[in-house]
């Protein structure tokens, strides 16, 4: 059984396979910018994309994911062509959100998702897509900043 | 005659040290003999820093790098690229040219724990100190290597500049090992000693920019490395078979099942230290063989919520007329009563808290014969080192703490438990071993904040002065909650926990006052939270002055304005000032309401709050729409931080205002998990509004804690202009503020 992350298949052994996908990535993969937080889905950290749409990589189980493709945080510049940083961790930089920086590599991964369904949100809709992200430091509003800006150079960029 | 003395005496202190700088040994302390070291406690490293302390902390590196050794653990509050700031201003540094390290055991002398919002406060005077000598000292070599009078050696970016326009970069004055500084480097006086980060006030290079983290980049792109992600070759995992109830015992135990599991090289059981671990070769199979141990367990303490709550109860403790410790008693309450016209009684509740970091605590050890090391992320490294000796029995000096970033801290990481846990097991195999906490684990085995029970009596005479003031409250002790009950047994006959009190002394003029407080030790482990009793106190405070200004029918402002001294010039201005910024006195719509609060932060730190709040009763809910906060912290490093900061705290204060609770049943937390132990959710956060006051002359103060404690005041006093219900016990919600509310 293989599986693909950030691009590379990677094969499973078997004590993984009943694993959850975010034991899997960090444990076998050593992919460790995905982050756990609850074990219950409750709080974002451990955000992946699978096939670009965010999930709580501690509610997957590893043969759940199938040949879906996985991005983590430490792959998702990667579908940016122009640079090091995808515009959300750009902004996320400009922006100076984190504090502790523990949660954000899970804020960044849902951020990324929602805009790539809602390239043009309004802070409401912001607020309701970052909802099920905890930051205990409380950069909330300076999240709400970040993917406003992400959203607003992302526009620019297409424009261009 | 006091300057010489007091440099004679840090200079003894500092040549005691200075054998560690020079043979990179550590001192060779009490500690190190067993017989001594079995009967003193592991206590949290407590001592403020002296000037010279910054000697060791900074070094020249020979590629032209200065590195500094951070004396402050990072945990989000950003301290330590603050203290960067000042090591650049004193250096003339731009910032690629620091390496900033958060050191070793090994590395550094002992530091203090990393607490209190001190990071800037207490620590600006040394690592000024510190890198302003090295400056000194590299400028002497510059001017002896070009055969210059050192007043012809002119300071530049990273270097000096020599006549003709010759640059000479620090690194071309550092042989191949990092230049550090000793004992002999020590100025005649201090005062010899030119210090950019005091003289340049108007001319800041450094100082008083927004500059950028230096793990921002890193932390974006997932590649900082928390203890949680630190891994070994032939690393094993840990897990220790945690108790159900608080204090409960192992009277009986079989592993036999949990043995025979695939995967598990050892469970390690000493019945005399309550321990039973597992160590296996894989992460996947510790669920299973915790769950495989088949033990019983001796149950002492079946407390529940309705008992604590009766041990803290302070109307139990009125009627007795028993409290331990008098904080202030002036004047004559009684006379005070005579003269009140408007005269106000009530009681205000806070509720047990729990950190909540996002990162539960994890520990990596690796035990060998003749060195353990330690890797974690904690608030006080030397107190894991010292704890992680006792947990072994191994020499102090045997251990490096190697320290990471922190995934939160809070106060709640004081104590790396997973640590000790992971060096039992460590030792025990002789193998590295891995211990992560899961999110049940923290909960249910950190230390909380305690619950506080007020009672304030107080009145307002015609001329709207504050007539007496009678303020009862009880909690438990926080400094020294971490001690062993034993002991805390008896610090509690001879001390009253400053913690516990921090911030229940009003900074209104009251001529008849009375504050009292019990601090009562009870099975439930305490430590610091984020501010320690500051948050409750003012809390209790600042809603009494609402309340007192209701009843007199003067406006809150006002009535805070016109009982402040003419001293309190500081808190003055940020409260004239938050009321400018957010339009005070304004009429607001129906079901909406503007509440105010203030309160100085370790007497050092002002800052003012306002709230505004909505009541939406077709959605049943308590909505915090805006805050605004004006602080006054002296002179500001990094104003993007501080900002960053003042943030945190307003989100922190709106949950403890409206969602936070731990309560305790049959020995054991009742919420274990983000679903029932709910924190500030993003759809819930308030924007924010906010100004810092930069005075000029004023020295750094406190800023990590600073503007919480007035927040969920803020927020109740609100919810009383809105409403007219009266909030007095958090955290509140849509449903209490209709069924608890006094009046």
């Amino acid at each position: 059984m293989n599986i693909e992350i950030n691009g590379n298949p990677i094969s499973i052994s078997k004590d993984f396979e009943n694993a959850t996908l975010l034991d899997f990535i960090r444990d076998f993969a050593g992919l460790k910018g995905t982050k756990f937080g609850c074990g219950m889905g409750l709080c974002g950290a451990c955000t992946v994309h699978i096939d670009g749409v965010a999930a709580r990589s501690c509610q997957v189980l590893v043969e759940e994911v199938g040949d879906q493709s996985v991005t983590t945080i430490e792959g998702l510049a990667m579908a940016d062509p122009a640079g090091s940083f995808h515009p959300v961790q750009q902004a996320w930089i400009e922006e100076s959100v984190p504090q502790c920086g523990y949660c954000q590599p899970g804020q960044i991964m849902t951020a990324a998702a929602f805009l790539n369904r809602n390239p043009d949100p309004s802070n409401k809709e912001i607020k309701q897509a970052m909802n099920g992200n905890l930051c205990r430091c409380g950069t909330y509003e300076r999240i709400r900043k970040a993917v406003a800006r992400a959203a607003r150079e992302g526009k620019i960029n297409a424009r261009n | 005659m006091l300057e010489t003395d007091a440099i004679s005496m840090s200079r003894r202190r500092f040549l005691k040290k200075s054998g560690w700088l020079a043979a990179g040994v550590t001192v060779v302390t009490a500690l190190s003999y067993p017989l001594i070291r079995s009967a003193i406690p592991a206590i949290p490293t407590r001592n403020d820093p002296m000037p010279e302390d910054g000697f060791a902390w900074v070094q020249a590196l020979s590629d032209g790098h200065i590195r500094f050794f951070c004396p402050r653990m990072e945990m989000g509050q950003g301290s330590p690229l603050g203290l960067c700031q000042i090591v650049a201003e004193e250096l003339n540094l731009s910032q690629s040219e620091i390496e900033c390290v958060l050191p070793d055991t090994n590395q550094v002398p002992h530091f203090k724990m990393t607490v209190g919002s001190e990071g800037i406060a207490k620590y600006f005077e040394p690592v000024s100190f510190g890198a302003a000598q090295l400056r000194e000292k590299l400028r002497s070599i510059a001017a002896k290597k070009a055969g210059l009078p050192r007043e012809k050696v002119e300071d530049s970016l990273g270097g000096f500049l020599l006549p003709l326009g010759r640059q000479i970069g620090y690194g071309a004055l550092v042989p191949s090992e990092p230049l550090v500084l000793s004992a002999d480097d020590y100025p005649s006086s201090r005062k010899a000693l030119p210090r950019y980060a005091l003289l340049r006030r108007d001319k800041y290079q450094a100082i008083g920019q927004s500059w950028k983290h230096h793990e921002l980049e890193a932390i974006v792109t997932g590649q900082t490395v928390y203890a949680r992600d630190v891994s070994l070759p032939d690393m094993m995992f840990g897990q220790v078979l945690q108790p159900p109830t608080f204090g409960s015992l192992i009277k009986s135990v079989d592993v036999r099942a949990a043995e025979a599991l695939a995967g598990v090289l050892e469970v390690v059981i000493n019945k005399e230290k309550n321990f039973i671990g597992i160590v296996a070769d894989s992460p996947l199979v510790l669920p299973e063989a915790i769950g495989a141990i088949n033990v019983h367990w001796e149950i002492s303490e079946e407390l529940n919520q309705d008992q604590l709550d009766a041990s803290l109860d302070v109307d139990e403790f009125r009627a007795r007329d028993e409290f331990e410790h008098i904080l202030a008693s002036d004047g004559d309450i009684g006379a005070g009563k005579l003269r009140s016209q408007n005269a106000v009684a009530a009681r205000y509740d806070t509720s047990f808290a729990a950190h909540a970091a996002i990162e539960p605590r994890s520990g990596l050890a690796w035990v060998r014969k003749n060195k353990v090391e330690i890797w974690c992320g904690s608030q006080d490294p030397f107190f894991v080192q010292q704890r992680v000796a006792k947990a072994i029995d191994r020499r102090v000096d045997d251990i490096i703490v190697h320290s990471h970033r922190m995934g939160g801290g809070f106060g709640g990481r004081i104590v790396c438990q997973a640590s000790e846990e992971a060096a039992i097991l460590s030792a025990a195999t002789g193998r590295p071993v891995r211990v992560q906490w899961d999110r049940e684990t923290e909960f249910q085995n950190n230390y909380f904040q305690p619950s506080f029970s007020h009672h304030i009596n107080a009145g307002v005479t015609d001329e709207g002065t504050i007539s007496h003031w009678q303020h009862d409250f009880v909690s438990s002790p926080i400094l020294t909650g971490l001690v062993p009950p034993a002991i805390g047994w008896v610090l509690d006959k001879v001390m009253a926990d400053e913690g516990t009190a921090r911030g229940s002394l009003p900074q209104y003029q009251m001529t008849n006052r009375l504050v009292r407080y019990s601090d009562i030790r009870t099975q439930i482990p305490i430590g610091a939270w984020r501010g320690l009793g500051s948050a409750p106190n003012t809390f209790a405070i600042e809603s009494m002055m609402d309340e007192l200004a209701s009843k007199s029918g003067i406006d809150p402002l006002k009535f805070r304005l016109q009982n402040l001294p003419s001293t309190s010039e500081r808190l003055t201005a940020v409260l004239q000032r938050v009321a400018e910024i957010s339009g005070w006195g304004q009429v607001s719509p129906k079901n909406t309401g503007y509440g105010i609060a203030c309160s100085v932060y370790k007497n050092e730190t002002a800052v003012a709050i306002v709230a505004k709040v909505h009541i939406d009763h077709d959605a049943s809910e308590l909505q915090v729409n805006k805050i605004w906060c004006v602080q006054d912290c002296g002179l500001v490093i990094n104003p993007d931080q501080v900002k960053n900061q003042i943030m945190g705290n307003i989100v922190w204060g709106c949950s403890m205002a409206l969602k936070e609770g731990i309560t305790f049943e049959a020995g054991a937390v009742e919420q274990r998990n983000f679903h029932t132990y709910e924190i500030l959710r993003h759809g819930e956060s308030p924007e924010i509004i906010m100004t810092i006051i930069n005075p000029t002359n004023a020295q750094s103060t406190a800023v990590g804690e600073a503007a919480f404690a007035p927040v969920a005041p803020a927020i109740a006093n609100a919810v009383f202009a809105a409403t007219g219900k009266r909030v007095r016990r958090l955290p509140m919600n849509f449903d209490n503020i209709y069924s608890n509310s006094g009046s």
